[in-house]
């Protein structure tokens, strides 16, 4: 088996590669095929919280890296999910536990078992995020809709391209879009941030409420069903697997009928 | 007046085209690893050598850099008075 490797990777720290990290390998995991979810943030481990498994990490990647234990050992299963697992980081060690050639190992090994294999990569440019993008085949980009996400994530895919040759694919998710705010001119739009950034769109997640209940209860959102941002991290996993899945609409999320009254009072526009 | 604001508000399109505005200048320069003043000095450069050749309309002229893709194109526009020649 040959998988991918897929890195998840923002430049600016908070706005949310942990998030689509957990919630697009369960996405995926649910489509049938095995994923690997690699957490590279060394010594901030987060995802092993947000998948609800913080009590049965027993080893991490650099227990695996200096041979401590067998790569499967490190493994931790799903609760939910049997063909998901996470190779959690290590908390007490730091970013240079691990280096470039030592982590292209262990993504080739982790590409043989799994069908997708997704690294979520640490804030910054600096060497945690070099190694995490070391053994990666595509890239996804995470922004939010603010200046300073968008202008990082220039700089994120500045580099990204830097590194064609290996890197063969990369991709924009847009996180936490307000469609209220975005109508009524205050935040900059997809289509604006498209245009700035002129790369390919891989999905949209509108601001949801949810994410911080799943976080609270080690549940991803996308595997619950009847949860917006949980649909819109579906639709990415559909994408990401080759389906052409039309983008979320925005404004139909908008007409609430709270919206429709406003908009019911309010002068057309000219 | 503040009700009025609320539901008038989605007219004002200044604070998103703003962000924009920024975001492309602020990108362009960051791309192009340039500070902020380079700009400025490469256009007073290029006046005086225009200037050697022709009257220029200083009130028109135009100079900027614009984003093609994720690269940026300079665009300079000197309207010509006359030749000095």
């Amino acid at each position: 088996m040959s998988g991918r490797v897929i890195v998840i990777t923002s430049g600016k720290g908070g706005v949310g590669k942990t998030t689509a990290s957990a919630n697009i390998g369960v996405a995926l995991a649910t489509t049938g095929v095995s994923v690997a979810l690699v957490d590279m943030d060394i010594g901030l481990r987060n995802l092993d919280i947000l998948m609800g498994l913080e009590n049965r990490v027993v080893y991490n990647l650099v227990d695996v890296i200096e041979e401590r234990c067998k790569l499967r050992q490190a493994l931790v299963k799903d609760k939910r999910l049997p063909n998901l697992c996470l190779l959690p980081a290590a908390q007490t060690r730091d970013k240079t536990a691990v280096n470039a050639d030592q982590m292209k190992t262990l993504c080739t090994e982790l590409k043989s078992m799994f069908d997708f294999v997704i690294v979520d990569s640490p804030a910054g440019i600096e060497s945690g995020f070099q190694n995490a993008i070391a053994g990666a085949d595509e890239g996804v980009i995470i922004t939010t809709p603010e200046m300073s996400a968008v202008r990082d994530a220039d700089r994120i895919i500045g580099l990204i391209e830097a590194r064609k040759d290996e890197i063969k694919d990369h991709r924009l998710v847009i996180n936490r879009i307000r469609p209220q705010m975005v109508k009524t001119n205050d935040m900059m739009s997809v289509e604006d941030v498209l245009e700035i950034l002129s790369v390919k769109l891989l999905g949209i997640v509108p601001e949801d409420e949810e994410i911080i209940i799943s976080t609270n209860k080690g549940e991803p959102v996308s595997g619950t069903d009847n949860v917006r941002s949980g649909l819109a991290y579906r639709n990415i996993a559909r994408r990401l697997r080759g389906e052409d899945v039309p983008f979320m609409d925005l404004d139909a999320l908008n007409n609430t009928w709270v919206t429709k009254l406003v908009k019911f009072f309010t002068p057309v526009r000219a | 007046m503040q009700v009025l604001n609320w539901f008038f508000r989605h007219r004002d399109e200044s604070v998103r085209v703003r962000a924009k505005d920024r975001m492309r200048l602020m990108l362009i320069h960051d791309r192009l690893e340039l500070p902020p003043d380079r700009l400025a000095s490469l256009e007073e450069e290029l006046i005086a050598v225009v200037s050697r050749y022709f009257e220029i309309d200083r009130e028109t002229t135009r100079f900027d850099l614009q984003q093609y893709e994720r690269r940026a194109a300079l665009v300079a526009n000197f309207p010509l008075l006359r030749s000095k020649c």
